[in-house]
């Protein structure tokens, strides 16, 4: 089994990048155009001072880590919408817990894509059970030991940011 | 509904969007959330197919896939994995515990149907009201009898119907025929050696093909313990031999659920017909009767205003059947239909032996009752 250290930002990027055009594609039937990696401190920049939904799965086994997808509410809310096959209006009925199901289950259809591609590469592993974070004005802080890239999408004029988290190989 | 889809994800919009994707199929959708509540769900409604996530919490989807296959009685229900969980090794291993097919997350609903269709029957659902097979559609029954005699009785007894009646004499033959073509309803000896009739049957309810088919067992009248038995393994009912065969059509019919209507209402022209057989029998008494409000009434809806009750071939009168027509009469004053009544010698000389039936008047033909409409308006 290749050295998880031995896989190159560029194969990490390339594997999120097909993951979450593929899920919006096909689920939603929207191209998600892949825009930069933000660095040095991408979360500065994330400008999450407005109310978003946060969806989060994990992948465990060779690799270890996870993925955080930021939709702002609205966005999710038209997501949630499409992917149900429902008037915004039906999802505003249903509240909150639809979204937030919508949401977890995109984020746990990318993150299954991701990992697929890195298992087929020769790192197997597996998901976990999706969780949602909702709020204003937040940030969530990997401990300093994680390896982070931040990846942002436009979808349907609307922003999207995949926030890979990874444990360094023997932790 | 036909079919059963047991839909396990822990996402309910994913079971949301299944749904969506089988609204316009016949077919229902059950759901569960969890490995436990699929199996339990499954126990109790033994679904035509399962759809089954694999990250699920409580009971997860390869835990419940291994219980459902060491299970005899769910094992044979077929199951399509439908998860994120993809990568050639997960596949294989899950593959290896028996699965029909797997779906990799995301998924278009169009896949997703057709994967199911390849596997149960899916028939759209129409937007007009699924109308009922008429005694007049054709029908392949399937007669399992090792004795030719009874065979050539059956196809001889029902060669005025449009069904087609095709015989095989043992259970390997049946299970070829049922594979090659649709059946409508099987008929099967239970004389057949080795207990072959019962062992056939189960294998037919296992088979997506044959499990709702009407499955008669053919058995001698007096051999009561054959009969006992068919019944308890689910035969859905039983022919005796000797045949009587206006029993067996009329058993045939019921079993395929056919509109025998059209035996008996027709609308020539301006005038609705109801036409009684030779043989009026308590089965078909009871048949009119179920029919003969609804036929009324479509009749006064599409414009028709006059009636007749054709007797012609009628050679006996009894109270079931007097007690048919006096409610067809009534049925008809109260909706102003004109009637009258076409009959012949026998009939009318029966009729003057009744209190009720005294009265009545008979024409000879449809036609002379159709030309006394413009006489009178009412011939009783």
């Amino acid at each position: 089994m290749p050295a998880t250290q031995d896989i190159p930002d560029a194969v990490f990027e390339e594997t999120i990048t097909k993951a979450v055009k593929e899920v919006f594609s096909t689920m939603l039937g929207q191209p998600a155009i892949y825009q930069a990696v933000t660095a040095p401190n991408p979360l500065d920049s994330l400008a999450l001072d407005h109310a978003h939904v946060v969806g989060t799965v994990g992948f465990i086994g060779s690799l270890n880590g996870l993925i955080y997808l930021y939709l702002d509410v609205k966005f999710a809310e038209q997501c949630a919408a499409n992917l149900l096959g429902m008037s915004a209006a039906e999802v505003a009925d249903l509240g909150d817990e639809a979204v937030n199901d919508a949401i977890g289950e995109l984020t746990n259809m990318t993150v299954g894509t991701f990992k697929n591609q890195l298992s087929d590469r020769g790192f197997p592993c597996k998901l976990t059970i999706p969780s949602i974070l909702r709020g204003t004005n937040f940030s969530i802080e990997p401990i300093s030991s994680a390896t982070r890239r931040v990846y942002r999408f436009e979808i349907a004029g609307q922003p999207l940011i995949a926030d890979l988290l990874m444990q360094p190989p023997g932790e | 509904m036909r079919y059963k889809i047991l839909s396990v994800d822990d996402s309910k919009t994913v079971r949301i969007i299944i749904k969506k994707a089988f609204k316009n199929y016949d077919c229902e959708i059950l759901e569960a959330s969890n490995g436990v509540e699929g199996l339990a769900l499954a126990t109790k409604e033994n679904p035509d197919l399962i759809l089954l996530d694999v990250t699920m919490p409580v009971m997860d989807g390869v835990e419940m896939l291994t219980k459902l296959k060491s299970d005899p009685a769910l094992k044979a229900i077929p199951v399509i994995m439908l998860t994120a969980e993809g990568g050639k090794d997960n596949v294989l291993k899950i593959a290896k515990i028996g699965v029909r097919d797997y779906i990799v997350k995301p998924f278009k609903e169009d896949l997703l149907v057709q994967k199911v269709g390849r596997i149960i029957d899916l028939k759209p659902i129409t937007d007009a009201p699924a109308k009922a097979k008429s005694i007049f559609d054709p029908a392949t029954i399937l007669v399992v009898e090792d004795k030719p005699a009874i065979l050539a009785q059956i196809q001889d007894g029902l060669k005025h119907t449009p069904w087609q009646v095709q015989g095989v004499t043992t259970t390997g033959e049946a299970i070829d025929f049922t594979g090659r073509s649709p059946v409508d309803l099987m008929m099967i000896s239970l004389s057949l050696p080795d207990d072959a009739a019962c062992t056939l049957f189960r294998v037919l309810r296992t088979n997506l093909k044959t499990k709702y088919t009407p499955i008669f067992g053919l058995v001698v009248k007096t051999d009561t313990a054959a009969q006992q038995q068919a019944q308890q393994v689910g035969f859905t009912g039983l022919v005796t031999k000797p045949l009587d065969m206006p029993e067996l059509e009329s058993k045939i019919a019921k079993a395929m659920n056919l509109d025998t209507s059209e035996r008996y209402f027709l609308c020539d022209g301006e005038m609705f017909i109801m036409k009684l057989p030779e043989a009026c029998t308590p089965g078909v008494v009871n048949e009119v009767s179920t029919y003969l409000k609804g036929k009324v009434a479509d009749a006064v809806n599409s414009g028709i205003n006059k009636a007749v009750f054709d007797l012609h071939e009628v050679k006996r009168l009894d109270m079931s059947l007097i007690k048919l027509l006096l409610t067809a009469m009534q049925t008809c004053r109260e909706v102003a239909l004109q009637f009258t009544l076409v009959g012949g010698g026998t009939l009318v000389a029966e009729c003057k032996g009744y209190e009720d039936t005294r009265g009545w008047q008979f024409h000879e033909t449809i036609d002379i009752a159709r030309q006394s409409f413009s006489k009178t308006p009412a011939a009783v």
